[in-house]
């Protein structure tokens, strides 16, 4: 990596974290500052003891899981507009894999920043024109009866199977387990959130890979001694 | 005029999706140039960027639907803005149905938020319990990326089947909720069930034979299409099925 992209797109990145960050602040604080209300600090207290420790506890285990999927521009960028494990993510994984660059390449930062860069323009400008636009119909289309609904209710599995699909074909050998440990954890705990799950799944596929390396690594050795 | 839906909450919303908007935008152009100088082609950035919009368009839009399902007791703004700034749906039904009980609200989400005070309660909870990552971020990402630096340095082979495992996993845990996950016990169809393992079936079923066309006759255009394509013609199943296959059928749900 060139030292000098990577250190900028850390010193941008840091820039627009905290941007956001002000942005993101700014939104309660201007209401508040609108309506002339500053709610009781004990009940937005008793509110906020309740998520802080898992929310500020997944935040953890979310920035160490997807920073080296992402990349640092990407990571920047998909930490602020959110909806990183069902969108940005796998948009970032299918453009690499177009692309065919590897994450830990500098085409890879570049291929996941543009294709996460794209997705949030997109997701931003759907989720806009559809509030100011249609906001009077959307009601009718989201309604848990009406005929489309049953389509957006399985667009985690759609997404997940064509995104699964391609790389499961060429690492067959190494998807399997994962898979299975997802499945036998939920079995045992079937309501265990996703987001929980995926750096348990996470870590034992990192393992299963390692050991099946490991194990084609001593063959080859094998092989060229035997030669 | 509801005060949750007024002119200004509008122009805020409509601040905060610009100011998104402009930052992907800043990250993009500084990422296109550097990929001119690291030679990779303009078509192959052009592609890129053309399916990732495509690729958003369905979730973008199941987002869309997740603003409406809050916009009964928050109004409609609010939700917009919380879901395009690190929002996700789970996050922030978790906080507003805190924000409520903090303040001595058991209705939680069913009845609309009359109270201003509560309204603005809800803001400060949802965008505090969320702004975390941002202050992690600007500490531990330059650190994070060194460290990988390191590892991957060393083996790039490895670190290819790192990269490659580590995505297995993410998708996995996915995959394992679609086969053997219960869902939310309100929403029908949320859980493992006959539509969930049907539409992840379709979509790895059109999704190879794609990608084995796009292989064997190398048609380099249809490559950045072959996923978003596939996910669709996935949704489009799910959505015959329910129609066309016996209601007690398509409802069946073996995790709840």
């Amino acid at each position: 990596m060139q030292r000098d992209y990577f250190d900028r797109v850390h010193f941008w990145g840091r820039i627009s974290s905290v941007t956001a960050l002000a942005v993101m602040l700014g939104i309660p604080l201007s209401i508040s500052l609108h309506f002339g209300i500053w709610p009781q600090a004990a009940g937005v207290l008793n509110g906020l003891l309740k998520i802080i420790p898992m929310f500020w506890s997944i935040a953890v285990i979310e920035v160490l899981t997807y920073a080296p999927l992402l990349g640092a521009g990407g990571t920047y960028l998909s930490f602020v507009t959110g909806n990183i494990s069902n969108l940005k993510l796998p948009c970032a994984i299918n453009a690499m894999q177009n692309a065919k660059v590897s994450p830990s390449s500098e085409e890879g930062e570049v291929i996941s920043t543009i294709a996460v860069a794209s997705s949030s323009i997109t997701t931003t400008l759907i989720i806009a024109v559809g509030v100011l636009a249609f906001s009077p119909l959307l009601p009718v289309i989201t309604a848990e009866d009406s005929a489309i609904a049953p389509a957006f209710k399985q667009v985690v599995p759609a997404l997940f199977g064509a995104l699964g699909a391609g790389y499961f074909s060429k690492h067959f050998k190494i998807s399997l387990v994962p898979i299975a440990a997802g499945v036998l954890i939920l079995l045992v705990f079937p309501a265990l959130p996703v987001g929980t799950l995926i750096p348990v799944t996470v870590i034992i596929s990192l393992l299963g890979a390692h050991l099946s390396y490991k194990h084609t690594q001593k063959k080859e050795k094998k092989r060229q001694n035997q030669a | 005029m509801d005060f949750k839906t007024d002119a200004f909450m509008y122009l805020l919303g409509s601040a905060v999706a610009a100011f998104c908007i402009v930052q992907s935008f800043f990250f993009l152009v500084k990422a296109w140039r550097q990929g001119k100088k690291l030679g990779l082609s303009s078509r192959t950035m052009k592609n890129t960027a053309v399916s990732a919009a495509l690729f958003t368009v369905a979730p973008a839009i199941a987002v869309l639907a997740t603003v409406i399902t809050l916009a009964g007791a928050l109004g409609i703004v609010l939700p917009w803005i919380r879901l395009t700034v690190i929002g996700n749906i789970s996050y922030e039904v978790t906080a507003v149905q805190s924000a409520l009980e903090g303040f001595g609200v058991k209705s939680g989400l069913a009845v609309a938020i009359a109270d201003r005070e509560i309204f603005t309660a809800a803001a400060w909870v949802m965008t505090v319990g969320s702004v975390f990552p941002l202050v992690l971020l600007p500490l531990l990402l330059k650190r994070i990326q060194k460290k990988i630096g390191k590892v991957t340095g060393r083996d790039t082979k490895w670190a290819d089947l790192m990269s490659a495992a580590a995505f297995i996993g993410l998708i996995a845990a996915f995959i394992a909720r679609a086969l053997a996950g219960a869902g939310d016990k309100n929403i029908a169809g949320d859980g493992a069930g006959v539509m969930s393992v049907l539409t992840l079936f379709a979509a790895v079923g059109f999704m190879l034979p794609l990608q084995k066309i796009c292989d064997k006759y190398s048609i380099k255009w249809l490559e950045p299409f072959a996923m978003p394509a596939s996910m669709i013609l996935a949704m489009v199943v799910a959505l015959l099925a329910a129609q066309l296959l016996p209601a007690n059928f398509v409802v069946l749900e073996w995790r709840g």
